[in-house]
């Protein structure tokens, strides 16, 4: 039974993600600018164009186009299938290992600000839950409707005033580390990673420090839907019989609350999975204002530059990985919740 | 007494020609580093490219020193000084340039230079096998006989350099032109034609690539200039090592490191911090705040960078110079460079960079409100009345990744613009639409435009790049200015031997371009840079790259 | 991620606390928001510049408050050359306070007209896919996931690209978020109406299937999204803000929040923070007045 439901859901995600790779293609060809000016620039000779559009492969009919990044025509280009995402037009070079070197990034921030936004949420969601109406439950109350409602650029700007230019604690908005220091070698494109497979723990602890700000930034804002929703699940699970139960059996209140926590995060996974999802993309705004070059700063220079292959690959990565995200999620909630019917 | 002197001297000589050969090594902050080193690939059209193509290769053919001016030396654009061609002849009969190569000269990884590079790096240029056809381009420019339309059909022998190009013997190489044009040794200093190591290259082909295209565009250029790549990184850093051999001296630099920081801000704070040697493109104002500081040089010079606003002849009401005319008398010059440029700015007279051979000062327009005001009312509009119908028209349109710059700019000129009842809003488009839309499409209807700076360094270049009839020739003409006149003026002094005749035609055309503001010239702005104080010896060149070379470093 | 919270917050039961002790803050938050619905109608005009002409004092910093006083007193007897600066001047010479008082039409204007055709297309949709259950609408649904994982950011840019830069082309790349919300809110509803009893005695009665949707069905699962929507105009507001400020939202010299903070966010290391601070803070206490306007209006939709 779950296996079917699991075959089920794969296929329906897989066709998804077919049918956004077809329609994202056609829907940037409808940009209106042409991605061949960008080449001819010096010398726009209605020859130097046709040279140029040879060269990008727009001399070919659509569907031609399509089926060559497909795959469907190796001998022509590698595609889809062959598992290659195509040459960026901009810089030349292939558009997965662009987007290897910048996806990363953006998943290093934004998981510590996962990290960091559920060790603050869960025990501050847990003491207003367990105090309801209390002082102290008002105040989170407040603050989780404050923080999830901020605009996390301006926060950025904020901090980076307050902490590096007042104060001097926190480093230049630079970067992942400071331009005097050369990056180890790229293994997993993680730098924290990097840094120690490198055995540079200086170099480790300099990103962890440029990573300070930005990660606080983003654990801020994430920490108001969190602590809302910690909370909202615990009241709930207090609420529900099995609470009342082992309150009545005379159980220690610690064990009842870790129980009912354990019954709260269940309910909570979808919510993760969406703002992981969201934030791949949405993290573009804390990436810019510390010069933090992940997947969503190269999304918009792609954009910017009527770059098809490299605007492409990122919506179909991105894209790809919400999908698997949810549908894990999907798979972990159908497994545990008896109610969900495959 | 003498004895004990005499030993102190030499040892203190000793010691500072020890200091001098210590590692010399500087740090660079800039917008971008190289996207690919390629003149006939996707990035040549990008100054950060066009920087790494310059450090690592050299040209046939170079300026000599001109004037120093805060610091910079800038070029004599009327004295030509051989590069890696030592000297050259130029028969006026067979329009054949003998050019005597340099020998001697080497490269990184042990390359050799003799006529055989020369030979190979016109023949790629001819093959236009790469994604942009610049080196083509400006042979064609050039008249560099063979390099015309032709060679971009099918036929492959179209391709082949024949008799245009000959190699006579291992150190001397004959160039063929098709037809007088003053214009081939100013070709030959451009970045476009900066000469490969044909065994390195060759070495790098693959069956499907001849050209190594791809290896210049991801891993290296290799030529014959002063330094060679170290190790380089898109989108992060380029490193580069000098080249002890290079044969015009050990550069003093002896590493250069280019860090990519986008945000002009974040590269002031750096330099400020005194952590980076060297910093390019930064504001206006961010170079007026960092002017004081100890510990840092701003120099500036006035160089090819200018600003005009562009005007589409084929976009009514643009077609009536009556109204031409009077925004040209609406634009407070003052105040632009005083707000705008913080003062490095002059107000620009003329059509082409006044640095230029063959410049004439003929644009003479005045900020005055009331006569723009007349001149509207006799263009049909008074007081703007009739140009609401025209507000798509009147959207001024600029590059949106350069708002920090040019922000304050066409902030002013709305406002100036909205103050003699001319309905001007804003459009800030991205890099890649604008140059679509300025020199594909040719439908920008009005603009502001910073980024012109004609790469061959003559008048008549710019002419015949920007307002030749699109329909004969003029390749940017990005107004759609067509003037019969002019198009018979010019290919007439095109191939005009005589350099004095030829000047004058060039002055009554910039006569008539003043008299139809095909261009609204507004300011030529100091290209400047910011560094450290141990940094002396900054050169200008027109492609507005420097020469690490030419940096001389003091401890 | 702040329209991702609206898929799951609305659908469980909030916690509500005693009446009275509710009151403070909803009082707050009804004001801030009556205060940004009159500077949305009035605020261009009553500001001391004209929001979109430049003066000449570029970047000039906000009075010191001990400073305020006596310039206000002098402002009034008209012994300064020109109105005071309270909030200072950008780098391009705009003064900033007429411009932070003028962003609410822009940004308010946005806001709802995304909402009011988000609202419009999830309601509908919604309806549809709640009531008529079978491949077509699992298919709507499908879509609608599909396009909620789509990176908002890159679409709205790309929109933008495609159209260039305008409030409509905002309101649509918003609008294609928020429908996806609307429409399961709603769905979710419908499915649990229509597992009550009046629809099958509806049936009985020889309604059709289309006169029992739309008479007895859909009135009463409007109430979820319409709560919601009161919460997503604040959001509306946080992403249009957002697009600004990469560069895909209104253009200058429109006042508009985000792009107030883009413009002055290059000024920030210069240690020049009053273009960047006083919008956003604007649009810090906007969004939180809103979410808790939404909150309470929640609250008294679960008592009710």
């Amino acid at each position: 039974m779950l296996l079917r439901y699991i075959t089920r859901r794969t296929l329906i995600g897989f066709v998804q993600l077919f049918c956004l790779v077809i329609a994202v293609f056609f829907l940037i060809r409808l940009l209106p600018a042409d991605p061949v000016s960008r080449l001819v620039g010096l010398n726009s000779s209605p020859e130097a164009y046709e040279q140029a559009a040879r060269q990008l492969g727009l001399h070919r009919s659509l569907f031609d186009q399509l089926g060559i990044y497909l795959g469907l025509n190796p001998e022509i280009a590698q595609g889809l299938l062959q598992g290659s995402l195509g040459t960026s037009w901009a810089t030349g070079s292939s558009v997965g290992s662009e987007i290897t070197t910048f996806l990363p990034v953006t998943l290093q921030l934004i998981t510590l600000a996962f990290i960091l936004a559920f060790v603050i949420s869960i025990p501050v969601g847990m003491l207003g839950a367990l105090n309801p109406g209390k002082a102290a439950d008002k105040g989170i109350f407040v603050y989780s409707l404050f923080a999830g409602s901020q605009p996390e650029f301006w926060w950025g700007l904020l901090f980076v005033y307050v902490f590096y230019f007042q104060l001097g604690w926190a480093p230049a908005p630079l970067g992942q580390l400071s331009p005097m220091t050369f990056p180890p070698e790229p293994v997993t494109g993680f730098m924290l990673i990097d840094t120690l497979i490198a055995g540079e723990p200086a170099k480790f602890f300099e990103a962890l420090h440029h990573l300070m700000m930005p990660v606080i930034t983003l654990a801020f804002i994430l920490s108001g839907p969190i602590i809302k929703m910690v909370r909202q699940n615990m009241v709930r699970a207090l609420q529900s019989d099995f609470v009342l139960y082992a309150n009545l059996i005379g159980l220690p209140g610690k064990r009842v609350a870790r129980y009912a926590l354990r019954a709260a995060m269940g309910p909570s996974m979808t919510l993760i999975g969406i703002l992981y999802g969201f934030m791949l993309s949405g993290a573009v705004l804390v990436e810019s204002v510390f010069s933090l070059g992940g997947i969503g700063q190269y999304a918009i220079r792609s954009v910017l530059a009527f770059d098809y292959p490299a605007i492409q690959g990122v919506v179909l990565v991105i894209t790809a990985i919400s999908l698997i995200v949810y549908l894990a999620l999907d798979l972990i909630h159908a497994a545990i919740d008896p109610r969900i019917a495959y | 007494m003498k004895s004990i002197m005499s030993i102190t001297t030499s040892a203190l000589c000793a010691l500072s020609i020890a200091g001098a050969a210590s590692a010399q090594e500087i740090l660079i902050l800039a917008e971008d580093v190289p996207a690919g080193l390629n003149y006939d690939g996707p990035t040549a059209a990008i100054p950060s490219s066009q920087q790494g193509m310059v450090t690592l290769l050299e040209p046939l053919v170079g300026y000599a020193d001109g004037e120093v001016s805060d610091g910079v030396t800038l070029p004599d654009f009327n004295t030509f000084e051989g590069r890696l061609a030592e000297s050259w002849e130029f028969d006026e009969a067979s329009l054949t340039w003998t050019f005597k190569l340099r020998e001697g000269v080497t490269g990184c990884g042990g390359a050799t230079f003799n006529a055989d590079d020369v030979i190979y790096t016109f023949q790629r240029a001819k093959s236009v096998s790469g994604a942009a056809p610049i080196g083509w381009f400006l042979s064609n420019v050039a008249s560099i006989h063979g390099f015309g339309p032709e060679v971009f059909g099918d036929d492959a022998s179209a391709k082949e350099l024949g008799d245009s190009i000959v190699k006579i013997d291992d150190y001397t190489v004959q160039i063929k032109q098709g037809e007088p044009n003053a214009l081939l040794l100013p070709v030959l200093t451009i970045f476009g034609l900066l000469i490969f190591d044909k065994e390195t290259m060759e070495a790098n082909a693959t069956d499907s690539d001849p050209w190594s295209h791809d290896y210049v565009n991801n891993t290296n250029a290799p030529g014959f200039g002063a330094y060679c790549l170290e190790s380089w990184a898109k989108n992060e850093q380029i490193t580069y090592s000098s080249f002890e051999g290079y044969y015009r001296g050990a550069p003093d630099a002896t590493r250069v490191s280019v860090r990519r920081v986008p945000q002009s801000s974040n590269r002031l704070v750096v330099l400020r911090s005194g952590q980076a040697d060297l910093v390019t493109g930064l504001t206006p104002r961010e170079f007026n705040s960092i002017a004081e500081v100890d510990g840092v040089t701003v120099a500036g010079i006035t160089g090819n960078e200018n600003l005009f606003i562009h005007m589409n002849f084929d976009v009514a009401p643009f077609d009536n110079v009556n109204l031409r005319k009077a925004i040209s008398h609406a634009i407070p010059y003052d105040q632009i460079i005083a707000t705008g440029y913080f003062g490095q700015a002059t107000k620009w007279e003329g059509h082409v960079p006044s640095t230029y051979p063959g410049f004439t000062a003929s644009a003479g327009f005045s900020y005055d409100p009331e006569i723009a005001k007349t001149l509207l009312a006799e263009a049909g509009y008074p007081d703007g009345a009739g140009l609401e119908v025209f507000a798509d028209a009147f959207a001024l349109s600029y590059v949106a990744e350069k708002e920090s710059t040019l922000g304050p700019i066409v902030n002013v000129i709305q406002t100036a613009l909205r103050d003699v009842g001319i309905p001007a809003t804003l459009n800030p488009i991205p890099q890649t639409q604008y140059g679509d839309r300025q020199l594909v499409k040719r439908d920008l209807p009005f603009a502001v435009n910073d980024q012109e700076k004609p790469i061959g360094v003559d008048a008549g270049y710019a002419v015949q790049l920007f307002f030749v009839s699109p329909e004969k020739g003029g390749l940017n003409n990005m107004v759609n200015y067509r003037n019969d006149e002019l198009d018979t003026m010019w290919s007439g002094a095109r191939v005009e031997p005589d350099n004095a005749t030829r000047d004058a035609t060039l002055a009554k055309i910039q006569d008539m371009l003043a008299a139809d503001v095909v261009w609204l010239p507004v300011v030529e702005y100091r290209t400047q840079w910011a560094f450290s104080d141990k940094i002396t010896g900054l050169k200008w060149y027109p492609d507005n790259s420097i020469r690490y070379s030419d940096l001389q470093i003091d401890e | 991620m702040a329209a991702a919270t609206q898929e799951l917050m609305p659908e469980q039961a909030t916690y509500i606390p005693p009446a009275h002790r509710a009151d403070w803050l909803m009082r707050i938050g009804v004001s801030i928001v009556t205060l940004v619905i009159f500077l949305a109608i009035f605020g261009p005009y009553i500001g001391p510049y004209d929001p979109t002409r430049t003066t000449i004092r570029i970047a000039v910093p906000p009075p010191g408050f001990t400073e305020m006083p006596r310039l206000f007193w002098a402002w009034i007897d008209g012994t300064l050359d020109h109105p005071p600066h309270w909030m200072g001047t950008d780098a391009n010479g705009y003064d900033i306070f007429s411009r932070v008082i003028a962003a609410p039409r822009t940004d308010l204007k946005i806001a709802l007209l995304a909402n009011i055709l988000s609202l419009i297309a999830g309601i509908f949709f919604g309806l549809v896919a709640g009531y008529w259950r079978n491949w077509s609408t699992e298919l709507l649904i499908r879509v609608s996931d599909v396009l909620q994982s789509f990176p908002v950011f890159i679409m709205a840019m790309v929109l933008v690209a495609l159209a260039g830069r305008s409030a409509t082309n905002i309101i649509i790349a918003l609008a294609f978020v928020y429908t996806p919300i609307y429409l399961r809110l709603t769905r979710a509803e419908v499915l649990s109406q229509t597992s009550r009893g009046f629809v099958e005695a509806a049936r009985a009665m020889g309604n059709s299937e289309l006169s029992i949707a739309m008479r007895h069905v859909l009135p009463n699962s409007l109430t979820p999204a319409l709560i919601q929507s009161s919460v997503t105009i604040g959001f509306a507001i946080l992403l249009t803000a957002g697009l600004s400020f990469v560069g895909a939202g209104v253009r200058p010299p429109t006042p508009e929040w985000g792009l107030m903070i883009s413009t002055g966010a290059n000024q920030i290391v210069l240690g020049e923070w009053w273009p960047s601070v006083f919008p956003g803070l604007a649009i810090s206490l906007t969004v939180f007045g809103f979410a808790v306007l939404g909150n309470a209006l929640e609250r008294r939709y679960e008592r009710g």
